[in-house]
């Protein structure tokens, strides 16, 4: 692998840790990586000590890290809530409508009409139909 | 013992890993910077540190409050050992002693 190529890879592997962690140790261990490379370390294994590195950087719990998780989870909790909350209203009518069916008038509950005098009324029709073609009155 | 503060008897290097003992062990004699210590190591233990590794083990030292980073020279950072360091580091050299000796009589006392 060429030396530009070597570096590249490296850069890359550096580019994987947080932003903290490379403003504390990036051009240091880019320089690093330039003396093991000049050693004659191979820059894959280089690459993959620093990916590996980046892993463990990212795994392990910090106290602000910590803390920002809490807070997005408060608010992911919250909006979930809020938009629950939001929900209940809307779909309260419709509620209402299913559960005040039974004790409306009879030509307002939902179901097939009766069947006229000679109509064989169909088995397993859908009901709706018969909801919104019933006597043309308002419930 | 907190780690910080470095009160012996407790061997607080039990649980951070062979590479934080060994970057403790190099820095025992002087500051070092990266490259250094990895070179150091090698020599000492024959262990190689990856990089990665390496900053990993310094991080949590400096956490740990027992190695601390100098001003940079140039682009390199020289880590030190502190006095809570070294005492952890003397505590658990201690500990690895009476365990070896253990072992060693318990091997002559088997006969093996």
């Amino acid at each position: 692998m060429d030396e530009s190529r070597a570096t590249r890879l490296v850069q890359n592997a550096l580019r994987c840790y947080p932003a903290r962690w490379r403003r504390r140790h990036g051009e240091e261990a880019a320089e690093l990586a330039a003396l093991l490379l000049r050693d004659g370390t191979p820059a894959g294994s280089i690459a993959f000590s620093y990916l590996a590195g980046a892993t463990r950087e990212w795994l392990t719990p910090r106290p602000g890290r910590r803390l920002r998780l809490a807070a997005c989870a408060l608010l992911v909790t919250a909006g979930s809530l809020g938009l629950s909350g939001g929900l209940l209203p809307s779909t309260a009518p419709a509620r209402a409508a299913v559960t005040s069916q039974p004790h409306g008038p009879a030509h307002c509950r939902p179901g097939p009409p009766e069947p006229g005098p000679g109509v064989i009324p169909a088995i397993g029709g859908p009901h709706v139909i018969g909801w919104e073609t019933g006597h043309g009155r308002a419930c | 013992m907190s780690g910080r503060d470095g009160r012996a008897g407790q061997d607080v290097l039990r649980r951070v890993g062979e590479a934080s003992v060994l970057i403790l062990i190099s820095l025992a004699d002087g500051p070092k910077h990266g490259y250094a210590l990895i070179q150091d190591i090698k020599e000492l233990a024959g262990v190689e540190l990856g990089p990665g590794t390496l900053y990993g083990a310094l991080d949590r030292l400096e956490r740990l409050g027992l190695i601390e980073s100098l001003p940079a020279d140039d682009r390199r950072h020289p880590y030190r050992i502190t006095a809570p360091g070294a005492a952890a580091l003397r505590v658990h050299l201690e500990s690895l002693e009476r365990v070896s000796a253990a072992g060693r009589l318990r091997l002559q006392l088997g006969g093996i």
